[in-house]
């Protein structure tokens, strides 16, 4: 029996010890458990599968570490409202925090952190990683980890500005629809039905193909896609605020639409107007990533990460996961903002533990 | 007390301590109550809002709502330790011999089933009865209850039938299982004070049949003068005294119970209209008024209201004081018939008015909560109108913005940055008050303004408005149901019916007779602090004269002859 093998059940079965010696119930039933289940993965898979539950464990926890620090951090430095606030965000948001914020450091600062240029050719095609370039290069032997930090500035700003571009367009029909009622709100209505019957992909392909892939085109298209479904929630909750009393005197007291909508109503559907923008750019991020791969976005050498995909799709079939690096980048950010989304949605229901 | 005998105890409740959660700390809600019930008796809890009645109500079941916990004391019903007792065995205990009668009957059933389902839910579910059985048993108590065509009632969904009835459904519903012990919370507060009449009789009637002890909260203390054997009052979550109804409402002890009772003194003389030919202010003249699609909801309604005048229009839910209101703002324009300002007609769509006319017309509303915007700050939400009309900026806004919160009795420094959330609900009133006193109007819509307070914060409120009137010489359309304000307040009284005005005048002839039978209905239906009031009006009117129940004919239930003589 090899050293790590021994170190693991001695730690595991201490663990446990410790845990149900101070009444962590919950942590105990949960380390307890792991340790039975590891007697049946030990026989079955042997040194080998431990070692995976290990790291595993290990990864879980430095995750969960960095993300406690992190909030720690956030709340040191926010004002005191804000702080009591944060202090109820549960462990998964502060690490969707924490990976947002690691993203928007990478995109903001690119240039200094990436080791090369955007579309620098300094190796040959599909280099092996070395001291000089830590993912290796891809197919025009461009540094695959620098257009990985390009692509974050690319990517996500794409899909930040478009996403902003569906909400001041979705937002406004919405507040001005529920603000004002009758045909214009029905009007607004069908406009948007009809937007969303229009399969998204493949309108999005149809434009593209006829407007060319200019930035601002796919801003544009992606835009208008995204529109139709903040315009419905937004309705939905302003139209729950306009029948207050408040909003009433308001009216009473000669207030106009604009007025309305920005003292009145805004301030009032924020919360769930910022959840919906984390889901949102959820899935725009994902669509303009997929535009990407079918080469219809970001054109090269601009790197995005859709289209790095794409570009070295080939090394799959020799059993090297490069390709799947950006793929994971995108997956960890959607991830990340739907844990600070669920967090956010929690809060605005007004749904409470206990 | 000697009605009752030692061994006859229900329910003893010890010391009991019950603690809230907020702001990441445990709070103390209930500060060590004692409570004694015994079988057939019904003890009164009043108390303001916040004073814990309900939360006692909840604990006498071995509940402690969401956010809350019992963190000490006893709860023993019937020999058994609730506070100790596991889930499944308080489970057993709910709806067999514990029942919960809630405050909105309407928001309690399920409107996805018929009611006559979910009244026998409880006894087959606990193999009481068979469902037939239980089905026959709840016709039964419908006739009891007093509900109209009880064979047939139960097969309706909850929105087919009215308030009041299912209020007393409700109370069928929570005798089902023939329980030893109910909890009523505030079970008429919702009601207009005629249906009042009926549930509060129903109530009566069958918790005396059955003989069941009753634990009955209310913050009237009119209603529970009728019902309750003893009388607790609380405040604070602690007790302030406890004694038998008779003794209580003659002799009480305690300084903050005989407040109480005063509550109701509050009296202003009563002004006349001027003579030398003013103008009135407001002049409702011959209007209609209907909802889209809909039948009529006004009928041809006319009044005054004088310079310095408090109208106040009285009426049930649904005859059409509220509609007028929007008349008279301009939200409906009314279809036929016109509103004066002054001698002046003011156009019929507010979109349509000019910024003075509009600024004559504010409104206080009926729910604070609803009527402040949550996410603004106070400053703004009363110097908006301020800013609006008089143009006022930063030095002179701030200026008058405390201005208009020392008239209204509210600290400018602590106040000024606060939200609304975070004020109480009479607070919030008057922050209500200030926005409307700062378009500087001449006249003002009270819409039920101190229906939803206390009775302590409404006489303050009701002072306040008094107060203001005097030095700002304003006027006052003031809506109620509760013909207790208007006597305190109102110079004049309108009272609808069904949209129409069916009697208007000065106050002190509206209150002698003779009425119109409307009238005379609503003001007979008021309760008072007299503990035979209830019998003495059933005997009066005959049980079956209650109320909507008026068009009902049935024999008295068993055994309540006495009480009630046939017509």
């Amino acid at each position: 029996m090899s050293a790590f093998v021994f170190g693991y059940y001695a730690f595991l079965i201490l663990a446990s010890v410790i845990l149900a010696y101070v009444e962590w119930r919950k942590w105990f039933m949960m380390v307890f458990s792991l340790t039975l289940i590891s007697f049946v993965l030990g026989i079955v898979g042997g040194t080998p599968a431990l070692r995976a539950v290990a790291t595993f464990a290990i990864v879980l926890a430095v995750a969960a570490m960095v993300s406690y620090a992190f909030k720690e951090f956030l709340i040191q430095l926010a004002k005191p409202n804000l702080a009591k606030e944060l202090r109820t965000a549960p462990l998964t948001a502060a690490f969707g925090m924490f990976v947002i914020f690691t993203y928007a450091i990478a995109g903001i600062f690119a240039p200094v952190i990436a080791p090369h240029g955007e579309a620098e050719v300094i190796a040959g095609a599909f280099a092996a990683p070395d001291a000089n370039m830590l993912l290796g290069a891809d197919q025009l032997g461009r540094d695959i980890f620098s257009r990985i930090i390009y692509g974050a500035r690319n990517s996500v700003g794409l899909a930040l500005v478009a996403t902003l571009g569906a909400f001041i367009l979705g937002a406004l029909a919405g507040l001005l629809a529920a603000v004002k009622g009758g045909w214009f709100d029905t009007f607004m209505g069908r406009v948007a039905d009809v937007i969303m019957s229009i399969p998204s992909l493949i309108f999005a392909l149809l434009m593209l193909s006829i407007l060319g892939t200019a930035t601002w085109v796919i801003v544009f298209v992606v835009a208008i896609i995204y529109s139709p479904r903040v315009f419905r929630l937004t309705r939905a909750v302003a139209g729950n605020i306009v029948v207050m009393d408040y909003i009433e005197a308001a009216k009473l007291r000669g207030e106009g639409d604009w007025y309305l909508i920005r003292r009145e109503i805004l301030p009032n559907s924020m919360a769930p107007l910022i959840a919906e923008f984390g889901l949102e750019f959820c899935f725009v991020f994902l669509l303009i990533a997929g535009l990407s791969f079918l080469g219809l976005g970001l054109q090269p050498p601009t790197a995005d990460w859709g289209s790095m995909v794409r570009e070295n799709a080939t090394l799959i079939s020799f059993g090297d996961v490069t390709p799947l690096i950006p793929a994971a980048a995108i997956a960890l950010l959607t991830v990340s903002v739907n844990f600070v989304v669920d967090w956010m949605l929690y809060r605005s229901s007004g749904l409470k533990e206990q | 007390m000697t009605k009752f005998s030692e061994k006859d105890v229900l329910l003893r409740i010890k010391d009991l301590q019950i603690q809230g959660y907020s702001e990441e700390t445990w709070i103390d809600i209930i500060k060590g109550v004692d409570l004694t019930l015994h079988r057939g008796e019904v003890l009164g809890l009043i108390g303001e809002s916040g004073a814990g009645k309900s939360t006692i109500g909840a604990a006498a079941m071995g509940y402690a709502r969401d956010g809350t916990r019992i963190s000490g004391g006893s709860i023993e019903f019937d020999g058994m330790e609730l506070t100790t007792a596991t889930e499944g065995e308080k489970r057993a205990l709910r709806g067999s011999r514990i029942a919960y009668v809630a405050q909105s009957a309407a928001a309690s059933f399920n409107p996805a089933h018929k009611i006559i389902d979910q009244h026998t839910e409880a006894p087959v579910q606990y193999r009481i009865q068979k469902r037939m059985a239980a089905q026959e048993d709840a016709m039964e108590l419908y006739e009891r209850l007093r509900l109209p065509n009880p064979g047939e009632i139960g097969f309706r969904y909850p929105h087919q039938v009215s308030g009041g009835q299912l209020q007393r459904a409700m109370t069928a519903m929570a005798m089902s299982c023939r329980p030893d012990l109910i909890i009523f919370d505030e079970p008429t507060t919702a009601l207009d004070v005629t249906t009042q009449i009926e549930v509060l009789a129903a109530i009566r009637d069958i918790v005396d049949q059955f003989n069941t002890a009753a634990i009955y909260i209310t913050h009237d203390l009119a209603v529970v003068a009728q019902m309750a054997d003893t009388i607790k009052v609380l405040l604070k979550g602690e007790e302030v005294e406890q004694a038998s109804t008779e003794q209580m409402l003659s002799n009480p002890q305690e300084e903050y119970t005989k407040s109480l009772w005063a509550v109701r003194s509050f009296q202003r003389d009563q002004k006349s209209r001027p003579t030398d030919g003013t103008p009135p202010i407001i002049s409702v003249k011959n209007i209609d008024a209907s909802y889209t699609g809909s039948a009529k909801v006004l009928d041809d309604v006319s009044f005054d209201i004088y310079p310095g005048m408090t109208v106040a229009v009285v009426g049930e839910s649904g005859s059409g004081k509220s509609t007028t209101a929007r008349c008279i703002t301009g939200l409906l324009p009314p279809s036929k018939g016109e509103i004066l300002f002054k001698g002046e007609k003011l156009p019929a769509k507010y979109t349509d008015r000019n910024k003075d006319q509009l600024r004559q017309a504010q409104m206080i509303y009926q729910m604070a909560d609803t009527a402040l915007n949550p996410k603004v700050q106070i400053h703004e939400i009363i110097g908006r109108p301020a800013q609006f009309y008089s143009g006022l900026k930063g030095g002179d806004l701030k200026q008058r913005v405390d201005e208009l919160l020392d008239l209204i009795e509210l600290d400018p420094a602590k106040y000024y940055y606060r939200y609304p959330p975070e004020l109480s609900g009479g607070q919030k009133q008057r922050i209500g008050i200030a926005r409307a006193l700062a378009a500087e109007p001449e006249f003002i819509i009270c819409d039920e303004v101190t229906s939803a307070l206390d009775q302590l914060v409404a006489e303050g409120i009701l002072k306040l408005l008094d107060r203001l009137q005097q030095d700002l010489g304003l006027a006052y359309m003031f809506i109620t149901h509760d013909l207790a304000t208007v006597r305190s307040i109102a110079d004049e009284v309108v009272v609808m019916q069904q949209g129409k005005v069916v009697e208007q005048g000065p106050k002190d002839e509206m209150f002698t007779p003779p009425h119109h039978p409307y009238t005379d209905l609503l003001l007979s239906s008021v309760p008072e602090m007299d503990p035979n009031w209830l019998t003495t009006l059933l005997e009066e009117r005959g049980v079956d004269n209650v109320g909507e129940a008026a068009d009902v004919n049935q024999d008295p239930p068993d055994g309540k002859a006495e009480d009630e003589p046939t017509k």
